[in-house]
């Protein structure tokens, strides 16, 4: 095939079968191979080869280099991979005096991560021993099919290697030492916050706004009825103005099973102006903050495969701290699911009245008199605080002013003594 | 991997866009990346060296490369051409440094990549084929047809002309076909 049969270059036919022409070119040699055979023939053999080379695949990448790349980023150095040639091989590759060198650097290398691992290894068994078994209960996710699963690092090897496997086995161990207290206790199910129910959580919330006739017994039927559905009054507030409605705004804590009769009750204090009811989904939060936010903050913050051992004592110190914070949460919650809260306002039907009969003279004398008197003991005062305020003052100035003012009066009288 | 965010919206976006996420730090970026070119970048090492550990080593330091390296990386090229040109220079400085590489290759002959779904003599041949192409021919092969990378890129690796990349990807598979048409249950003797 030449230029002179053939309008195309044979690289240009290659070209165009790995789509690296344009398209008015490629529409031109597309034509031709149309007509031309050798040309056609010539393509097809390219397609054959390129058909025979897609069969060299390769065996997939060695789940190491996930977990070497890994620890390589996170101890900022190079993990170099063991080889798998063996020791002859080895051996006769690393005769020469360069390579002897490097073949002492990597012994020395796997040797320190041998050391580190089982180092690391008696560390985090040591700790999973020592934590109490009362708090592990509290670790456990509500429900195994709620949270995100772990998923098992790719290494065979179940020693962990840094400090997120080491959270990731040390919450393993978790779950399954709470679900052996649960399956071998179940007395001690009493004395532990049940997270585990099968149930949603729900905080239940109520308000009711009621008018009344009589404002006089409100308080009392309030705390009677909160009393009978083994609630409380966690806050109550009444106001008594004289010329207007009286109010009583109070919240309730019922438990939740007898919100409903507690409302009813509350309704039937007068004529219902309001009522909403609502419930908060609170598991997922429970959820969320006891399994998947801490397994991926830890999975997330590690650093390296070095510093595992002092990692893997910060992330436990970190993980315990969340333990307690979790316990308070937990508490409050469950606090909110099994005592719903009501908000309850009651405001009195104000009647304005008139007041009809008008004071007697006698007593308006008598007010009178001792407004009489107010008014001359009041004046008194007044005069004598204002001559204790003033009378340092008058000293003064009388006093500066005595002399000048003599001699301008002596001086006044003597000018005026001859015209006279 | 850990820290591995690849959800939908992850796996939607181009791989230029991951790396300028990677640029600003983004963790879960870089893992996306990993996911997508760890089978190939160990292919392109595998299939250039016998030596499973040192293909693994080498595809490890490519990532560590671009990872480290990420801030250099300028949007004028593709990724995929960025990843390569970073595995061919590592590939590059570990031959220029490995002083046993004729012996590794010499032991090689006789180690063959364990084979998922290919039939072993079928591979055994093509690899034989390959290993007889003249080595510039064959690099631009290898980038053509398994990396598959474009003759502009292929050139900007390999520091060539694109007419020279065009005419040694010619000569490789003309050679190719030669070679695996005297083998016997290749290509049927079509020439």
């Amino acid at each position: 095939m030449n230029s002179s049969t053939h309008p195309f270059e044979q690289e240009e036919v290659m070209a165009y079968l790995d789509g690296e022409l344009s398209a008015n070119r490629a529409a031109s040699v597309a034509a031709h191979l149309r007509e031309c055979a050798e040309c056609a023939a010539l393509a097809e053999q390219m397609r054959e080869v390129s058909s025979q080379l897609t069969n060299w695949s390769v065996e997939p990448a060695p789940a190491n280099l996930t977990k070497n790349l890994e620890a390589s980023r996170t101890g900022h150095s190079s993990v170099k991979v063991k080889k798998p040639n063996g020791i002859a091989a080895w051996l006769g590759g690393k005769l020469t005096p360069l390579s002897g060198h490097w073949a002492w650097g990597v012994g020395s290398a796997v040797a320190l991560a041998l050391v580190v691992l089982l180092f690391t290894t008696r560390r985090s068994t040591t700790y999973l021993q020592t934590v109490p078994e009362a708090q592990l209960a509290y670790d456990r996710p509500r429900s195994r099919t709620e949270s995100k699963p772990w998923v098992a690092p790719a290494s065979p090897s179940h020693a962990p290697h840094n400090a997120s496997q080491m959270a990731a086995e040390l919450y393993s161990e978790r779950a399954q030492t709470s679900e052996n207290l649960e399956n071998d206790l179940p007395a001690s199910r009493g004395s532990l916050p049940t997270f585990q129910r099968d149930e949603p959580m729900i905080a239940r919330t109520a308000s009711v706004s009621v008018m009344v006739k009589d404002f006089g017994p409100v308080e009392a039927s309030v705390r009677a009825i909160a009393q009978r559905h083994n609630g409380y009054i966690a806050n109550l507030n009444s106001a008594l103005p004289q010329d207007a409605a009286r109010t009583l705004t109070a919240t309730l804590q019922i438990p939740s099973a007898q919100l409903e009769a507690a409302v009813t009750e509350l309704k039937q204090l007068g004529r219902v102006d309001q009522e909403t009811q609502s419930g908060e989904e609170v598991t997922k939060e429970f959820t969320d903050r006891a399994t998947e936010q801490r397994l991926l903050d830890v999975l997330r913050e590690h650093t390296g495969k070095v510093k595992d051992i002092l990692e893997a004592e910060q992330e436990i110190a970190r993980v315990r701290g969340e333990i307690e914070q979790m316990e308070a949460d937990q508490r409050a919650l469950q606090t909110r699911v099994d005592f719903a809260t009501v908000q309850l306002a009651v405001q009195e039907e104000y009647k304005a009245s008139l007041q009809s009969a008008p004071p007697s003279t006698t007593t308006r004398l008598r007010n009178a008199a001792v407004n009489g008197y107010r008014s001359l003991v009041e004046s008194v005062i007044g005069i004598g605080v204002f001559a204790l305020q003033a009378l340092p003052t008058l000293v003064l100035w009388g006093t500066v002013l005595f002399l000048p003012g003599r001699w301008m009066w002596k001086r006044f009288r003597r000018t005026a003594a001859p015209q006279s | 991997m850990p820290g591995c965010e690849s959800g939908s919206w992850r796996a939607m976006t181009s791989d230029e866009q991951l790396i300028l996420e990677l640029q600003q730090g983004s963790d879960g970026a870089f893992s996306e990346l990993f996911l997508r070119y760890r089978e190939r970048v160990w292919g392109f090492f595998r299939r250039r060296m016998n030596d499973t550990g040192q293909a693994e080593e080498l595809a490890q330091e490519t990532f560590l490369a671009v990872l480290h390296g990420a801030k250099r990386y300028e949007p004028r090229a593709t990724f995929r051409s960025y990843l390569f040109g970073i595995a061919f220079n590592i590939l590059a400085a570990s031959r220029r440094k490995s002083a046993h590489d004729r012996t590794h290759a010499a032991a090689a002959a006789e180690e063959m990549p364990a084979r998922s779904g290919s039939n072993p003599e079928n591979v055994i041949c093509i690899r034989q084929a390959v290993e007889r192409l003249e080595a510039g021919e064959r690099e631009v092969l290898l980038l053509r047809e398994f990396e598959e990378l474009s003759y502009e890129e292929i050139a900007k690796i390999l520091y060539l002309p694109v007419n020279t990349v065009k005419s040694r990807l010619f000569r490789a598979r003309m050679a190719l076909r030669d070679i695996l048409t005297a083998t016997p249950g290749s290509l049927g003797g079509r020439k």
